[in-house]
């Protein structure tokens, strides 16, 4: 467009009311000359006028096609649609909230998940360098005949990595819970050690003083140093001078030598750092013993390894270097420890993968979680579309004659077509908003809900969810409109303008029995899922556990690295355990080695089998004597122990039911003796004899699902009482709110110098056993709940408009003597068949997914006919419903009304 | 007379529409229907435009300043606009005459040599 074009077009513009008279002018007086030519060659007037204007043709579209050069026609012809949708939508507000409720729904599901999924695999790290060339490092090795995939290795594996390569740089960090802080201000905190390295892989200049050097980080006798996360430091010190000033992480004291920059986590696969330190200071602030060690042990193993990769290496080639180093390093191990698998039965590799390691190979439980939920986000989707496309169709439906008569007076197509786009855009627009409110505390939700993570979720500048919420809701604009528009417009107008408006499209079309069989099929497959998930957690939650943890507190009392011999530790315990008993509300309290759901295992030996250990796991739990009322686990036979099976007498232990009836079928377990040993214990063969002293109800401790149950009790008196981490407390009121900060205040006021405890109901440990199935009967039942509605509103909707449609059709059928049963029956009949097939296809799809859903349920088939028929039937019922209030609305009808000529 | 007005006229070549309405106006000043006149007459009623698009791209031409419209009396007494070139036009008139020979006689030789 040429200026002088623009400026004619934008005068035309503001003068087009004249320019319209004027052509009008035009024509006119075109007719009259014609006419006046046709008058001299002998015609009649009143003929040579008639063929004068019928030769000008459809004046409309002449009049529309000239007026196009009157302004910027693209634009305004939108923004006049944009006009007229908007007052149709007013105009049918029921239609509109509808509609825009429905696309909400599926779009702020898919928004919501897209936000989380991406953060959690995607999203590169904030201030990551060049992300594309850095990798994490996975470690693979056969074990057990599978192949398991590590991210965590020893401290020893990242220096013999580093030595034995040369196609990039390595880095390691180390995520871990410390005690940060003095006296009462103490809290456990994330901390992330990190090497220099790392700093380096991120273009993260600190928000105040300076990053550690390498020296800061290797040399042991420069005293420790940390950088504050800019959370912390706006949190805890009101971002106030900090650098210099000394903050007590662990048990070490650290010189704050700067704050990270916002926002800046490092490659946290958890929760977001509070601190971070220099790597080789975390070891002595968990264990002294293992501090020492750790440049040459492969016992212990606490650092996550990344690479970034020089110039012109691929992933490839760094994954084939960093396995030969890998090899090399296992070599190494070998030559300290000769139980290291053979290379040959291993098969050790490394991969260069993904730096998030949700989604890395081996990605776990979180990403198959994550993936289960885009999926049936997506049908959610497909439904709130199906139905929407159907409320679509019956408008246009409706709205036929409208279409028919702008078609014959010369509106062209494509304008309609258009119109109709740019309506189902304000709808999906208007959805979209709705949607991105529903995203924006959905996501919040979801988060807190499948990965656990309460760390706040905004879609504020977050562009990519944003821009996948603006695709859902393009697409959702074709899906829905381009179809019905096109099959609205095409229309035979002679057909459409002769019928009777009075008689109304009797038919439904195809595609909207089409619609309403998917919308069916796909909400009955996701009741399944809901009712398969919600029976798995249900069975899982009714597990007996043979024991009652409900009241129980679990406290561990951290002596933040006070060294103390074991005999002062021991006291130190027995009289913290004298303090809980005297806090008010306390049952009885128990000392106990490992938190609930860790068991110890010990070479075993019983007389007459060759190998225990071929009949199971067979796991340990050292306890003191109280153990038994705290937990309230009953004494099938025998006795518990008491104080006198102290540390010299006889070495006693309980055995579980089915632990004894393995061990010594059809005899009496009582005064049966075990060797136990292996671990720090002598070898098992030169043991004394464990005597069994009782026979304890079966528990769950390895995991609720576990079978069948081989555990045995031992005194904690005669094994390691130093070693008991942690106290058991049973609290007299079910209530554990208020008794869990009681128990944590007294219990830390009686603990030694910076020492504090850590208080967390026990059942805690026992819901996060049943978290999958909690996960998926949440994800299922709510999405399944929700396509539901969506579904039955669509089918109501549908029903009702084909219904308003055939008033004068029913009208006369009543008219005629039919009764309101017959007139129910038939509208029934229509909506039940279809969802009939729906609820079949349904069935299908389920049945032939169900052996990938089988590994995910608890004590339930996949093909469990209850849930299967439960599903089917509540979606018939439903239908019914749907269907049967319109019918009923329908039959009140007055025929004298509907038959009245208008 | 003319010949049968029943029988179909000449279709108009795409693209030449503005080129014919140019040349029609470059004679003198006439109003739309002694346009669509003028160019049936000097086709030998070969050609025959449509009001339908005659008068949709004299509007097009007026915004892009092709050709200017002043109010005058038709013979029938009642006020209509009469086309005029104007400079710009008639730059436009030779432009778009040249093009539409080279285009021509290149077509020519492409059906001469075919044929040949």
């Amino acid at each position: 467009m040429t200026l002088t074009e623009f400026f004619g077009r934008l005068i035309a513009m503001t003068r087009r009311k004249r320019l319209g008279q004027e052509l009008a002018e035009d024509l006119e007086a075109h007719i009259e000359l014609f006419a006046r030519d046709l008058i001299a060659r002998g015609e009649t007037p009143e003929r040579a006028f008639l063929t004068a204007r019928r030769q000008l043709g459809n004046v409309t579209r002449l009049r529309e096609d000239s007026r196009d050069a009157w302004g910027f026609p693209s634009i305004e012809a939108i923004a006049q649609d944009l006009r007229y949708a908007f007052r149709g939508l007013r105009r049918n507000p029921g239609f509109t909230v509808t509609v825009v409720m429905t696309l909400a729904l599926g779009i702020g599901a898919n928004t919501a998940i897209f936000g989380v999924i991406d953060r959690l695999m995607f999203r590169p790290y904030p201030y990551m360098s060049e992300p594309g060339t850095i990798n994490r490092v996975y470690l693979e090795s056969i074990y057990r005949g599978q192949p398991s995939v590590n991210t965590v290795f020893p401290w020893r594996r990242y220096l013999d990595l580093e030595r034995a390569q040369s196609i990039g740089t390595l880095a390691a960090q180390s995520e871990s819970r410390f005690a940060v802080g003095r006296g009462e201000e103490t809290r456990i905190r994330h901390v992330m050690g990190i090497t220099s390295s790392l700093v380096g892989f991120f273009d993260a200049p600190p928000a105040r003083g300076r990053w550690f050097t390498r020296t800061e980080e290797s040399d042991p006798s420069i005293p420790a140093v940390a950088v504050l996360s800019h959370s912390m430091w706006t949190n805890d010190f009101g971002q106030e001078e900090v650098l210099g000033s000394l903050l007590k992480i662990g048990v070490t004291d650290y010189t704050i030598i700067g704050v990270a920059p916002p926002g800046l986590v490092a490659a946290a696969a958890g929760p977001p750092p509070d601190v971070f330190i220099p790597i080789a200071t975390v070891p002595s602030n968990v264990d002294r013993w293992l501090s020492n060690s750790v440049n040459t042990n492969y016992g212990w193993e606490w650092v996550q390894i990344f690479v970034k990769r020089n110039p012109g290496v691929s992933e490839e080639a760094a994954s084939i270097a960093l396995s030969d180093a890998y090899r090399w390093s296992r070599a190494s191990e070998r030559s300290l420890n000769a139980y290291v698998t053979p290379d040959s039965i291993a098969r050790p590799r490394a991969i260069a993968g993904p730096v998030k390691q949700a989604a890395g190979p081996g990605g776990g439980a979180q990403s198959s979680i994550m993936l289960w939920a885009v999926g049936v986000a997506l049908i959610v989707l497909i439904i709130a579309c199906a139905n929407v496309a159907n409320l679509m169709l019956a408008r246009l439906a409706v709205r036929q004659r409208e279409v028919s008569i702008r078609l014959a007076i010369g509106v062209r197509r494509r304008r309609l077509v258009l119109q109709f786009l740019v309506e189902g855009l304000v709808l999906a627009a208007l959805g979209a908003i709705a949607g991105l409110v529903i995203a924006q505390w959905g996501g919040s939700l979801i988060r807190l809900l499948l990965l656990g993570d309460s760390t706040s979720f905004s879609l504020a500048n977050d562009w990519r969810t944003l821009g996948v919420a603006l695709i859902c809701a393009l697409a959702t604009t074709l899906l829905t409109t381009v179809g019905p528009a096109l099959s609205a417009t095409r229309a035979d107008v002679t057909t459409s303008l002769k019928a009777d408006p009075r008689a109304g499209g009797g038919h439904r079309s195809g595609a909207q029995a089409a619609l309403v069989v998917v919308q069916s099929a796909l909400s009955v497959l996701l009741l399944v899922g809901a009712g398969l998930f919600v029976r798995s957690f249900v069975n899982a939650r009714s597990v007996a556990l043979g024991y009652d943890s409900t009241p129980v507190l679990d406290v561990f009392p951290d002596f933040r690295g006070v060294q103390m011999d074991s005999a002062v530790v021991l006291a130190e315990r027995e009289r913290l355990l004298e303090v809980a008993r005297a806090i008010p509300g306390v049952e009885s309290a128990a000392l106990v080695d490992n938190p609930l759901f860790a068991t110890r295992v010990f070479d075993l030996r019983v007389n007459g089998i060759d190998s225990v250990a071929a009949l199971g796991r067979f796991s340990a739990r050292i306890a003191s004597p109280e153990y038994f009322d705290v937990m309230q686990i009953r004494i099938v036979r025998g006795r518990r122990f008491s104080e006198s099976d102290r540390s010299g007498a006889p070495l006693v232990a309980l055995v579980s039911e089915s632990m004894a009836r393995s061990l010594w079928p059809g005899q009496n377990p009582i005064g049966q003796c075990m060797r136990i040993g292996g671990g720090t214990l002598p070898p098992a063969e030169r043991a004394p004899c464990t005597e069994v002293i009782g026979v304890a109800e079966n528990t769950a401790q390895r995991n609720i699902t576990d079978d069948p149950r081989f555990m045995y009790y031992m005194p904690a008196a005669q094994r390691w009482p130093q070693n008991m981490s942690r106290m058991y407390l049973r609290m007299a009121s079910r209530d554990l709110l208020g008794a869990r900060e009681l128990v944590r205040r007294e219990l830390s006021r009686a603990m030694p110098s910076d020492g504090f405890v850590v208080v967390r109901p026990l059942q805690e440990q026992v819901d996060n056993q049943s978290r999958s199935w909690r996960l998926g009967a949440v994800l299922f039942a709510s999405f399944g709940a929700l396509a539901f509605v969506v579904a039955v509103v669509g089918l109501y909707g549908v029903v009702s408009y084909s219904l308003a449609q055939r008033r004068r059709e029913l009208a006369v059928r009543v008219a005629l003597g039919a009764r309101t049963g017959d007139v129910l029956r038939l509208v029934l009949k229509e909506g039940a068949g279809l969802t009939l097939i729906g609820i079949a296809i349904g069935v299908l799809v389920a049945l032939a997914a169900s052996s990938r859903v089988q590994p995910l349920l608890f004590s339930i088939s996949a093909m469990d006919p209850i849930t299967y028929g439960v599903a089917g039937v509540s979606m018939l019922l439903a239908a019914l419903a749907a269907c049967l209030f319109p019918a009923v609305k329908a039959r009140k009808t007055d025929p004298n009304e509907a038959l009245r000529p208008e | 007379m003319a010949k049968d007005p029943s029988a179909p006229p000449t279709a108009i070549l795409a693209g030449t529409l503005d080129l014919l309405i140019l040349k029609t106006l470059s004679m003198g000043t006439l109003h739309g229907y002694g346009i669509a006149q003028n160019i049936h007459n000097l086709s030998k009623e070969a050609l025959r435009v449509e009001e339908g698009s005659l008068y949709p791209a004299l509007q097009r031409m007026l915004v892009k300043g092709w050709v200017s419209a002043e109010l005058k009396r038709t013979p029938t007494g009642r006020q209509a606009r009469y086309y005029k070139l104007t400079a710009s036009g008639r730059k436009q008139l030779a432009a778009e005459e040249k093009s539409f020979h080279e285009s021509v006689s290149a077509t020519t030789r492409v059906l001469r040599s075919a044929e040949s």
